[in-house]
Order: C-alpha cells, then sequence, then structure tokens
C-alpha cells in the first residue's frame, strides 16, 4: 500500500470515528481524484472506521447516538465511493435477513444492527417488524442467506425466534443457515435453549458474531 | 434426579439432573427474589451455595455476577442447573411490608352520590343496598349509616389499598405492600407470558387477590370497620394488573396490536373474583384508554380532572411504562412508551427498591462534597429509582457526566477535585464512587438515558401530534407514587421533560388511588371517564414516522 492510500484509508476511518461526515466527503472525494480502488477505500478506510466505533461502543466511550453519527459519516463517504466501484474486483458479499419477530413492533435494536451489519460488508435484506416465522425461512432461501438475525424487545414474542429454528430443522435446512438472536430480555441462555447459532449483547457485539460465523465458510471456500 | 436442600426454610426439593435451581425451589415452595422471571438477565436471584457444591452446578448463559461473588459460593438461581445433591442458602427477602410506598394523591373534590346506596325501609325493619339501583343484598335492622368501599391501586410494583366512608366521604385508613407478583415476573411483559399459561395466572391472580384481602383486612381492622360492610371495591392500575387481578388471560396485551380482553367500565361479583367483601358486593373496573393506557390513568385523569383545565396541561405518569396524556381545550391525546425498569433500579449494578439502606437522594454541594441520604438512613447498600435520578442530574450538572452521557476524565478542566477524586475504575471500567462500597457504572448511565429517552420521546410526538408548541405547555402534572419522589431539577436536568416545562412542574402523587376514591364516591365520574375515554386520541409511538430519530435525540442530556 502506498504511503499516499494509507494516509487517505486512515482519514477515512479517523472521519468515521470522529463522526465528521466533509471530513468523509472530502477524502472519499480524493481517493475518487486519484484513482484509488474504491472497494479498498471501503474496506480499509470506512469500514475499518466503523469497527473503531463498535469497539469504543464495546468500551462504553461511545453510545447508539455517537453510533449512528459514525454511520451517518460512513454512508456519506459511500456516497462518494459507490458510483466507482468496479463490478469485477468485489468479492461476494455475505447474505443476512434482518427482521423483528412475530408480534413486536420495537426495532431501533434492529435497525441499529442492521446499520453496522451494512457498514461492515454485509448485504443486509431488512424484513421490518411483527415477522412470521415463516417469511424469515422463506425470505432466507429464496435470496441464499448466510445468516437469518432475529430480534425482539418483548419478553412476549421471544418464542417466536425458536419457532424459526424449528421450522428450519423440520424442512432439513437448518445447516444452510446460521441464525442470531439479540434484544432486550435475551440472553445467551435462551440463544443456547432454542438452538440459536449465537446471541449478541448488542450491536457491535452482532458483528463481530456474524463475522465469526461467517468466517469458516470463507476458509472452506 | 437430585435433590436440593434449601436453607434457612429447611425444605427440599428432589428435580431431574439439570433443573434450574429457581425450578427447584418453586417446585419447593421457596421464594427467591426472581424479578425477570428467570430471562437471566435482572441478576438479582443470588442464592449462595457451600464452595465443594459450587461444582454440582454448571451456570448457562453469560452469567452476570462479578467474580468475586462466585467466589464467594454465590450463583444466579435462574442459571445455576443442578448436577448433584446440594444445599443453597437463599437471603431472607425483605418482608413486603417494608418499602416505601407513598400513597397520597391530590384529587379534585366530587360530590357524594355514591353507587352504593343503602336505605332502611322502617316497615320491614331491613336496610336495603342498592348498587345502581339494583339490589345486591339486605341485612336485618339499620345498617344505613354503615356503608364503606375500598380502592385498590394495583401497581406492578405495589398495591396500596385505602377504605372509604361512603356515607361521609371521607378516607378511614390506607395500607400497601409489595405487589407479590413481582417476585416471580418484575416487569409487565413477564407478568404477561406468566399470566398466558393457566397455572401461571392461577398463580398471579392467587397472589395479588390474596395480599389484596389481607390489606384490606389490615385497613377495616384498623378502622374498626367490618368487612361484611364493605361493598364496593375499585380496581385502579394498569391493563395488565386489571387482566390479572380479574383472572383474564393477558396474552394479547404482549403481540402487537397489544390489544386489552377485558370489559372494562364494568363490575363483577366480588366473590367470584375472591375479594372477600359483604355478601353480593361488587368489584368496579373503570375504563381504560388502550392495552397500555389503563385504568389508572383514567383514574389520573378524574382526579386531576384533566379534561376541564383550561390550561394547555401534559399528565405523565413515569414509570416501567411511561402512560402520559396532553389536553388542549378539552381535548385530549393519550400514549405510552416503554421505558423498562432501570426507574425500578433493574439493570442497574446496585440498582434496589426503595428500601433500607436504599440512597434515594443526592446532592453536590459547592465545593463538590457529596450529600447522600439513604431511606431510614442506614448505612447505604444500593440506589432506588429517585436516588438515581437525583445522581445523574447531579453529575450533568456539575459537568461529571458530559451531555453524550459518557463520564468525563478525572483531570477534566471545571471539575471539583473532590467529585473528580471519585470518578474511579470498577471492574475494568470508569465508575462515579458513592460510597466505598456503591458506585454508579458507566452502563448505569446509559440505562438512565434508554429509560429518560423513551418518555421524553412520547412527550415530543405528544406534543407533536396536539401541535402543542413546549412553549405554550402551561403545566406539567407528575403523577404516581414513583414521580411523587422525584424533583422537577432532576427532571429537566436529565432531559425527561424539556426544559422550558422548568417552573410549571407540579408532582400529583398517586392519582390511580385518588381519582379510584373519586369513581367510588361519585357514580357519575365514572360515566363521565366511560365517555372520555372514547373520545381520547391515542397516539401509538411504533406507528409513529420517524420515532427511531426523535428517541435517539432524546437520548442527550
Amino acid at each position: 500500500m502506498s504511503q499516499i492510500e494509507q494516509e487517505l484509508f486512515q482519514r477515512l476511518s479517523d472521519a468515521v470515528v470522529d463522526m465528521d461526515e466533509d471530513e468523509a466527503v472530502a477524502a472519499a472525494n480524493e481517493v475518487v481524484e486519484r484513482g484509488i480502488d474504491a472497494y479498498r477505500a471501503i474496506e480499509l478506510g470506512l469500514s475499518a472506521g466503523m469497527e473503531r466505533a463498535g469497539q469504543l461502543f464495546d468500551e462504553e466511550e461511545y453510545f447508539i447516538p455517537e453510533l449512528l453519527m459514525c454511520s451517518d459519516a460512513m454512508y456519506a463517504g459511500m456516497d462518494v465511493l459507490k458510483p466507482h466501484l468496479r463490478s469485477d474486483g468485489v468479492s461476494e458479499k455475505h447474505k443476512v435477513v434482518i427482521g423483528v419477530v412475530e408480534g413486536d413492533t420495537h426495532d431501533i435494536g434492529k435497525n441499529l444492527v442492521k446499520i453496522m451489519l451494512e457498514t461492515s460488508g454485509f448485504d443486509v435484506t431488512d424484513l421490518g417488524r411483527d415477522i412470521p416465522p415463516a417469511r424469515f425461512v422463506e425470505t432466507a432461501k429464496e435470496i441464499g442467506a448466510n445468516i437469518i438475525a432475529l430480534s425482539t424487545l418483548m419478553t412476549t414474542t421471544m418464542e417466536g425466534m425458536g419457532a424459526v429454528v424449528r421450522q428450519l430443522s423440520e424442512e432439513g435446512i437448518r445447516d444452510r443457515f446460521k441464525v442470531i438472536v439479540g434484544g432486550g430480555p435475551i440472553s445467551q441462555g435462551f440463544a443456547d435453549r432454542i438452538g440459536a447459532d449465537g446471541y449478541a449483547v448488542n450491536a457491535a457485539d452482532a458483528i463481530r458474531l456474524a463475522r465469526s460465523l461467517v468466517a469458516p465458510a470463507e476458509a472452506a471456500a | 434426579m437430585v435433590t436440593i436442600h434449601f436453607l434457612p426454610d429447611d425444605k427440599r426439593a428432589t428435580v431431574p439432573k439439570g433443573s434450574t435451581i429457581l425450578e427447584a425451589a418453586r417446585t419447593a415452595g421457596v421464594t427467591i427474589d426472581s424479578p425477570c422471571n428467570g430471562a437471566v438477565v435482572c441478576g438479582k436471584c443470588a442464592v449462595t451455595l457451600a464452595s465443594e457444591d459450587l461444582e454440582r452446578v454448571v451456570e448457562k448463559g453469560a452469567h452476570q455476577l462479578p467474580a468475586g461473588e462466585r467466589a464467594r459460593g454465590q450463583v444466579l438461581a435462574c442459571a445455576a442447573e443442578v448436577y448433584g445433591n446440594i444445599t443453597v442458602v437463599v437471603d431472607d427477602a425483605p418482608s413486603l411490608r417494608s418499602f416505601k410506598i407513598a400513597s397520597h394523591g391530590e384529587a379534585a373534590v366530587v360530590d357524594l352520590a355514591p353507587h352504593i346506596v343503602k336505605e332502611y325501609l322502617s316497615d320491614l325493619g331491613v336496610t336495603r343496598v342498592l348498587g345502581g339501583g339494583a339490589l345486591l343484598t339486605e341485612e336485618e335492622g339499620d345498617t344505613a349509616g354503615e356503608s364503606y368501599g375500598v380502592v385498590v391501586d394495583i401497581g406492578t410494583t405495589t398495591l396500596v389499598v385505602a377504605l372509604v366512608d361512603l356515607v361521609s366521604g371521607t378516607q378511614l385508613a390506607t395500607a400497601s405492600a409489595l405487589n407479590p407478583q413481582s417476585r416471580h415476573a418484575q416487569d409487565v411483559l413477564s407478568r404477561i407470558k406468566m399470566g398466558s399459561e393457566g397455572r401461571g395466572l392461577a398463580e398471579l391472580r392467587r397472589g395479588v387477590i390474596g395480599e389484596i384481602n389481607a390489606l384490606i383486612d389490615q385497613v377495616a381492622g384498623a378502622s374498626g370497620v367490618s368487612r361484611s360492610r364493605i361493598y364496593e371495591v375499585i380496581f385502579s392500575g394498569n391493563t395488565c394488573m386489571l387482566h390479572l387481578a380479574a383472572g383474564v388471560d393477558p396474552a394479547p396485551l404482549g403481540r402487537y396490536p397489544y390489544t386489552s380482553a377485558l370489559t372494562c367500565a364494568a363490575w363483577l361479583p366480588a366473590q367470584a373474583t375472591g375479594i372477600d367483601i359483604a355478601h353480593g358486593g361488587l368489584v368496579y373496573l373503570p375504563p381504560i384508554i388502550s392495552g397500555y393506557i389503563g385504568a389508572d390513568i383514567t383514574a389520573g385523569l378524574q382526579a386531576v380532572r384533566l379534561h376541564e383545565n383550561k390550561e394547555t396541561v401534559l399528565f405523565v405518569d413515569i414509570g416501567t411504562n411511561g402512560e402520559m396524556a396532553l389536553c388542549r381545550d378539552g381535548k385530549i391525546w393519550a400514549t405510552s412508551t416503554a421505558a423498562g425498569p432501570a426507574f425500578e433500579g433493574m439493570n442497574i449494578r446496585f440498582g434496589m427498591r426503595a428500601g433500607e439502606g436504599a440512597i434515594e437522594r443526592c446532592s453536590v454541594h459547592p465545593d463538590g462534597s457529596l450529600e447522600i441520604r439513604t431511606i431510614a438512613g442506614t448505612e447505604a447498600v444500593g440506589i432506588c429509582g429517585s436516588g438515581l435520578m437525583d445522581i445523574v442530574a447531579e453529575l450533568v450538572a456539575h459537568g461529571v457526566v458530559g451531555k453524550n452521557g459518557k463520564f468525563v476524565k478525572p483531570d477534566s478542566a471545571g471539575i471539583p477535585e473532590k467529585l473528580a477524586e471519585r470518578l474511579v475504575e470498577r471492574d475494568g471500567k470508569p465508575a462515579f464512587l458513592l460510597t466505598d462500597k456503591v458506585w454508579l457504572t458507566q452502563k448505569d448511565v446509559r440505562q438512565v438515558q434508554l429509560a429518560k429517552g423513551a418518555i421524553r420521546a412520547g412527550v415530543e410526538f405528544l406534543l407533536h401530534e396536539a401541535s402543542v408548541p413546549v412553549a405554550e405547555l402551561q403545566q406539567v402534572l407528575i403523577a404516581g407514587s414513583f414521580g411523587y419522589h422525584l424533583t422537577a431539577e432532576s427532571l429537566t436536568t436529565i432531559g425527561l421533560l424539556p426544559a422550558e416545562t422548568s417552573g410549571r412542574i407540579g408532582f400529583v402523587g398517586n392519582t390511580a388511588k385518588s381519582g379510584g376514591e373519586a369513581f367510588l364516591l361519585n357514580a357519575v365520574s365514572r360515566e363521565e371517564m366511560r365517555d372520555l375515554v372514547e373520545q381520547v386520541q391515542v397516539v401509538e409511538l411504533a406507528n409513529c414516522k420517524d420515532f427511531d430519530k426523535v428517541f435517539v435525540e432524546a437520548l442527550s442530556f
């Protein structure tokens, strides 16, 4: 990596961490002007910045507003870089189906995870909220998802997560998808009980979890 | 099978291997405080094992007890699966009566015109008891001077009972206790989940009705009133509590669109509910507004006569669910918002109920020294909801917590030294020392932000729906016994209410009770409220555009 590249990637990453949209746009424009590969700028600049932001969230330095402002800066930089992505150089993204389970309409947590997944390079299909188990399964089959991500804030609706896992098993396709769960009343114990592949305590954790779950597949490929 | 021996109750349970300690305790009839109903979330159900027994349990899930407590043999009863015979020591749960519960509530004066009327028929020598004109029972002799009613405020956490003389219109006695249901399931949703199963519903119902009967006994005894002269009981409380007390499956409340399955503005025979009063006595369920805006709010609207107020008024009941109503020109908008259990001390490192040793007040002197007041004046052992609000507000006001909710660095400019030296690390994370043994964590501040942000977002949407600029809001009435312990300054400093409302905030106390008394004393007010709730515009926050955005903005201090 040339020094110029390295400096620009660092600027992009810092702009995201500093929640500075203008700087993210300026650095992204410079990437384009210098003809630097947009894909690498996103990976090593913007996404790396979001990863640092997630780390700060974990360390309780940042909270939800900061995380969202970081993602605003990230998206601002992305908008500049996206038109310059060479389609051939882009590897296939991992796909995630996300939604709030049936009976629940609280979706702030889900939206946050969605943003974090997108900014970390996942291709996210958001079904929204109050989603019956069958729709998660159908959509996952349809788009060939790697991960099904389920969210709920309500103790009264968390059993819907178990229903998704059961339906996958009944259709004999359980091993085709990783199921991850999160939300206020959810715990690792609950995730284990329903046979989910993982539980994330917050949005930053969800990214780590999603990455670790798709990593072995990558190694095998 | 394994056998678990519970101390100090000296009870045993034999259960399948892999059962949790909590499951075994329930089998044995041992009560372990488990506010989150075994969801491994609240971390409040710690029990102690002998060190040699520790290896016979496996704690599933991410367990929350700090390493030090584990080393002392403490495990979470809901997370610890048992694989051998063990002995478990359960800490004494504080008595249900030892908590600080406010029962005072403001109320507009109503004319004395109760639903219950007694008339002595001298020719027959009997006294007839009429409810809304219908004959309930007959008594020998002239008993017309002895006519009593009861209001029960069935709070999610607390129960308050008031005995009222229906002849003179005066309140004779009140008594309060923790709602025994909160030991099995702290919050409304856990309660709905448990109540959605037949056995759970029966247990929750039995618990609350039993405690209400005990409280009625207490107030009747204190006033020298016979239970057989109590003819009507008003159940005031949120929609879920009314379901559970009436024995109606609350499941629909737990799923979108969160509808009520209960017929309200209606009477039940007291006998059918298990409430032990006069033969033929009645239980009245007041009108409700929606699944999450219940009879407690209807009673509150009655207590403050919100709809008759000439000013633009916001009425807020602060609790796990923030319920609120806004009135302008006689028109009412209402909503409810999920604040979460932080105000109840849940999910707070040293959070506790308002019992002995709870920090309930905190202020910072100009020199930076801290003044802390605990309930009963004993050594601080934890923080209750009002203390939590006070502490966070003071730290925000003195720059120890920034607008973004983050603890500043101890060496930041402008922080008095005495405050700076309390900024320390505990378990590797920033914390603020209140005493040597009690501290506030960064995560605690985040929980307060989420709770107050939810209520503030609700306020913003009500103002928006009613097209009321905050400058035109003339009064804010804070209802509820929790709200009664708060200060106006804390509320505006942390931004639970807009700063502009400073100086216009009033505290009306437990209006669920006082409004219930108005229902008891004046039958017409019930009709009036039944008609009023039909006209209330319910604002469903889940369907509001930009709720996310407004909520996130409301997180800042």
